[in-house]
């Protein structure tokens, strides 16, 4: 028991401190032009690459396409190419995603 | 004063999608920690203070299965190298919160840096949007390892749909900011290095960080050139 508070600490601190660093590090700085361009550009890779982890589930080994998580997310990036509302086109997605799997 | 009242709702709102799923995923880490024999007040205390998804859940299924504190340790390092990234990136849209960034880095995590760079992107530095998505997600997270922990049955996620949430969700964030050839160039790059390396070895930890660093470097490529 002891173990785990020993844990949960080390944790909390070795988690913290990943955070705090990019944010203090590079606040107040004079980015260079390149780099403010490039950090511009990373919120889309990182977030393409969550997508495509959560639509390609590791499955013994192997990887498996989601169907539903992959129809949701097309409706929902129509939806919001063409409504440009954010929770209608939220809630579109994870109705159609569920259709998917339960009528699949 | 009504531009913070309008953050603060618009930061609740678009945070309540993911703060359901989160609550999920929060129920059954409480009940995972408790297989893990964690005590009610230990389950409870690693939520509100390492506040991270990913490590708490990979923290105790390493621990059922019999790892050790330094190899739980290792991994949870390598899990949270994006946070590196993810706060370089959010560190202009938090500067003007100065010393509150102590506090507010706290929410650096893939959810809140989904939401904030959004926001930062359409609306420039939003110290306080970050800080009500921050607060409504560790709000989530905290009671829902608490009622987890004491119902102590499995709730699946998936029978509610609710692990649609999150890519549904950042689908939604991303295809606003889809505009001009480099970024679509860097979306394109980061899907193709992503799958590729899932396809390499399925399942790794280390997808998110390399494609977050690789891809950004195509479209800065395409934006120099033209």
């Amino acid at each position: 028991m002891f173990n785990h508070w020993i844990l949960i600490g080390l944790l909390a601190v070795s988690t913290y401190v990943t955070r705090i660093i990019g944010v203090v590090v590079m606040s107040g700085r004079e980015m260079s032009p390149a780099l403010r361009l490039y950090f511009n550009y990373v919120p889309v890779g990182i977030i393409s690459a969550l997508i495509v982890k959560q639509i390609l589930i590791p499955v013994e080994g192997q990887l498996v396409l989601s169907f539903p998580i992959l129809i949701g997310c097309l409706f929902t990036a129509i939806a919001m190419k063409f409504m440009r509302l954010f929770l209608p086109a939220v809630v579109l997605g994870v109705i159609i995603g569920l259709l998917t799997r339960y009528l699949s | 004063m009504d531009d913070k009242k309008s953050t603060i709702r618009t930061g609740f709102i678009e945070s309540l999608p993911l703060a359901i799923a989160i609550a999920a995923y929060g129920l059954s880490y409480g009940v995972l920690a408790n297989q893990a024999n964690f005590t009610l007040l230990s389950t409870v205390a690693m939520s509100l203070m390492v506040f991270s998804g990913s490590v708490q859940m990979v923290a105790v299924a390493m621990l059922i299965a019999g790892a050790s504190v330094l190899s739980v340790l290792i991994t949870s390092v390598l899990l949270n190298l994006r946070n590196l990234l993810y706060g370089a990136a959010l560190a202009e849209g938090l500067a003007p919160a100065k010393k509150w960034r102590w506090l507010l880095s706290f929410g650096v995590s893939d959810e809140p840096f989904v939401l904030g760079s959004s926001r930062f992107k359409k609306f420039g530095p939003d110290p306080l949007y970050f800080g009500v998505v921050t607060a409504t997600f560790y709000f989530a997270w905290s009671c829902s390892s608490f009622i987890g922990a004491i119902i102590g049955n499995q709730v699946d996620p998936q029978k509610w749909g609710l692990d649609l949430a999150f890519p549904v969700t950042f689908i939604a964030l991303l295809i606003p900011s889809l505009k001009g050839r480099p970024v679509i160039a860097t979306a394109l790059a980061a899907i193709v290095i992503a799958v590729g390396l899932e396809h390499f070895s399925p399942g790794n930890q280390f997808t998110i960080i390399i494609t977050g660093v690789l891809a950004p470097l195509v479209g800065l490529y395409l934006k120099r050139r033209a």
